[in-house]
C-alpha cells in the first residue's frame, strides 16, 4: 500500500498534465450540447470549473482525468477496467446470444418472438437456459466484484478517506449539512443495485457509488456527460428567473454540481437520504470549487419554505422511491416550487416503460430482484404522470428531453 | 456502519440487506462463486498485463521504472484508446465460450448416430 499524502505532492505534476487539455478551454464560454443531443466527448464538454488539485487535505495521489479523480493505485485502476470491459461483453456480444436463446425458446413453443408475456411466464420460461443464465451471472458477477474493490480499497484505508471528508466538512464554498438522527423511511435503506450498505448504511457510500456508477455506464460518464448534458437540457421557467435549484435525491452531488456549472450565479441545493453520499457531494464540490449546498434531508420533508425554488429536479430517483414515497415527494416539490417554476424529474420512460418481450420481462424481473431494484417495477407501473398532475402541476411529456432516451415530465406549478 | 469506521467518525445508518448472495442462476452455487473467480482472476491478470505495459513504456522513455513512476504514469489517448481494445480482445477470447448455444448438449454416454 502506498502512502496517499506522501506521494500527493510527487503527483501533483501528473495532475496538471491531465488537467492541461481542460485549462487551455477555460476561455470558453459554457455552451449547450447540439440541440437534442449529448455531450459525447470530453472536448463537447465545459471545462471543469478549475484545476483541483490543490485543496488542503483532500488527496488525488493520481492526480484527475478531468472531472473525476484517479482512482489511487494502478492495480485497482486496471482490474476496475478490466471489470467495465467485462460489463461491455455482457451488454453486448452475451446479451446478444442470450436474446437469440430466448427467441428459439419461444421458438421452439410456437409463441412469436415480440409476444407480451406476463413476467413470471416470461421468467419461467427463460431461467433454466444456460445462455441466458450465463450472461445474467457475468452481469451480477462483476456488479459484485466492482462494489468489492471499491469498498475493500476504502475499508482498508477508512482513517485516510473519512480524514479527507473531515478535511471540508466546515469548509466551503458551499456548507454540508449532516442529520446524524434523521429518521428515514425504510424504502430508503436498501442497497439499491447491491451497493453494500446502499446510500445510508456505509460511510464509503459516496466513493463507492461514483466508482461503481462510472462502471455500470462502461466509462461513458467518467466526466458526468449525462448530468452535464441533462443539466444543460433542463427547461427554465417562462419568466427566464433562475435564482434559487434544487436537486433532490442528490447522491453524490453529479446533476446539482453540473446546474452550478451552467447556473453559476443561481443557489443550488443537493439534498439526499444519505449522508455518506452528500458528504461526498460536498468534498467533490469543494474540490472543484463548486458553491453547492448540500443537506442530508428527507425528499418528503425539505425544510425549504413555500415557493422557494424556480426548479426542482432529480436524476434517476423516483425510480428507487416507494408509491408512497413517490406521493409524498411530489406534493413535497409542488409545495416548494414557486408559481411558475419547474418540476422535471428525470428518470425512465414512463411513455414506452419496457419490452414485453420474453427477454425484456426476464431482464427487468432479474433487475428487480437480483440486481434489488427494489421499486423499479412499481416506478413503471405507478401513474406517476397522474401523481404529478393530482399534485397540481400542469405536465407536458412531449419535451423538451432534458436526456435523450429518458421520459419527459416538464411540470409547471400554475402561476 | 462498517466495522472498519469508529463509531464516533460514523454517519452511516442502519440498512437493509439484499439477499443477493443467495441468488443461484447457474443450477448449482458452486458454479455461480466460480464464475465470479474466474472474472476476478481475469481482473489480475489484466491488471499484470497493464503495470507490464507501463513498466515497458517507462523503460521505453525513461531508462528506469520504479514503483512511484509506475503509479504516476499517465497514458496517452492513443495508449487508453489501444489498451481499452487489447482489454476488450483479452474478454472476447477468453469468455466467448459463455455465449455457445448449449441447447443441442448431448449426454456423455449416448452414442453418435450416422
Amino acid at each position: 500500500m502506498i502512502n496517499r499524502r506522501s506521494v500527493m505532492g510527487l503527483f501533483a505534476g501528473a495532475a496538471s498534465l491531465v488537467a492541461a487539455p481542460f485549462a487551455s478551454r477555460a476561455a470558453q464560454q459554457r455552451s449547450a450540447p447540439p440541440a437534442g443531443g449529448m455531450f459525447q466527448t470530453r472536448d463537447d464538454l465545459p471545462p471543469p470549473p478549475k484545476n483541483p488539485a490543490n485543496v488542503p487535505g483532500t488527496l488525488a495521489p493520481r492526480g484527475r482525468n478531468g472531472r473525476m479523480e484517479r482512482l489511487p493505485e494502478i492495480d485497482l485502476e486496471s482490474r476496475m477496467d478490466f471489470l467495465m470491459s467485462v460489463r461491455t461483453f455482457a451488454n453486448q456480444t452475451l446479451s446478444q446470444a442470450a436474446g437469440k436463446r430466448a427467441d428459439d425458446i419461444l421458438a421452439g413453443k410456437g409463441i412469436a418472438a415480440d409476444t407480451e408475456l406476463p413476467l413470471q411466464e416470461a421468467v419461467a420460461l427463460l431461467q433454466d437456459d444456460p445462455v441466458v443464465s450465463a450472461r445474467t451471472r457475468t452481469w451480477m458477477s462483476v456488479q459484485q466484484l466492482s462494489w468489492d474493490n471499491i469498498k475493500t480499497e476504502c475499508e482498508n484505508n477508512a482513517d485516510t478517506y473519512l480524514s479527507e471528508m473531515e478535511a471540508v466538512d466546515n469548509r466551503g464554498p458551499g456548507t454540508l449539512e449532516l442529520n446524524p438522527d434523521l429518521e428515514m423511511p425504510d424504502y430508503t435503506r436498501h442497497e439499491i443495485h447491491i451497493q453494500p450498505g446502499g446510500y445510508v448504511g456505509n460511510d464509503f457510500a459516496g466513493y463507492m457509488y461514483d466508482y461503481g456508477t462510472n462502471g455500470f455506464y462502461t466509462g461513458r460518464n467518467d466526466q458526468d456527460a449525462l448530468h452535464m448534458t441533462a443539466a444543460f437540457g433542463l427547461p427554465i421557467p417562462a419568466d427566464g428567473k433562475i435564482r434559487r435549484i434544487l436537486d433532490i435525491g442528490t447522491g453524490v452531488g453529479q446533476l446539482a454540481m453540473a446546474l452550478k456549472e451552467r447556473f453559476p450565479d443561481a443557489e443550488v441545493w443537493g439534498i439526499d437520504v444519505g449522508g455518506p453520499m452528500v458528504r461526498y457531494g460536498h468534498l467533490r464540490a469543494v474540490e472543484r470549487g463548486l458553491d453547492v449546498n448540500f443537506a442530508q434531508r428527507l425528499a418528503e420533508d425539505t425544510r425549504f419554505p413555500d415557493n422557494h425554488f424556480d426548479l426542482v429536479t432529480s436524476y434517476i430517483m423516483f425510480h428507487e422511491v416507494s408509491p408512497q414515497g413517490t406521493k409524498d415527494i411530489v406534493n413535497e416539490a409542488y409545495r416548494i416550487t414557486r408559481p411558475g417554476g419547474i418540476f422535471y424529474p428525470i428518470d425512465f420512460n414512463l411513455k414506452n416503460p419496457w419490452p414485453r418481450t420474453a427477454y425484456g420481462q426476464y431482464r427487468r424481473w432479474w433487475d428487480h430482484r437480483w440486481n434489488n431494484e427494489v421499486w423499479t417495477i412499481k416506478y413503471r407501473t405507478n401513474g406517476m404522470q397522474d401523481i404529478i398532475r393530482a399534485a397540481g402541476f400542469d405536465l407536458n411529456e412531449e419535451g423538451p428531453v432534458a436526456l435523450p432516451r429518458f421520459g419527459v415530465l416538464n411540470a409547471t406549478k400554475p402561476a | 456502519m462498517s466495522e472498519k469506521v469508529e463509531k464516533g467518525r460514523s454517519k452511516a445508518a442502519p440498512f437493509i440487506p439484499a439477499d443477493t448472495d443467495s441468488a443461484i442462476f447457474l443450477g448449482n452455487p458452486h458454479l455461480d462463486n466460480l464464475m465470479s473467480v474466474v472474472i476476478a482472476l481475469g481482473a489480475e491478470i489484466w491488471a499484470d498485463r497493464q503495470r507490464m505495459k507501463v513498466v515497458e513504456r517507462l523503460l521505453e522513455t525513461e531508462g528506469k521504472a520504479t514503483a512511484a513512476m509506475i503509479e504516476a504514469y499517465v497514458p496517452t489517448s492513443a495508449e487508453k484508446e489501444a489498451w481499452e481494445a487489447e482489454r476488450m480482445e483479452m474478454v472476447e477470447r477468453v469468455y466467448s465460450v459463455l455465449s455457445r448455444d448449449t441447447s443441442n448438449a448431448r449426454p456423455f454416454g449416448e452414442e453418435r448416430q450416422f
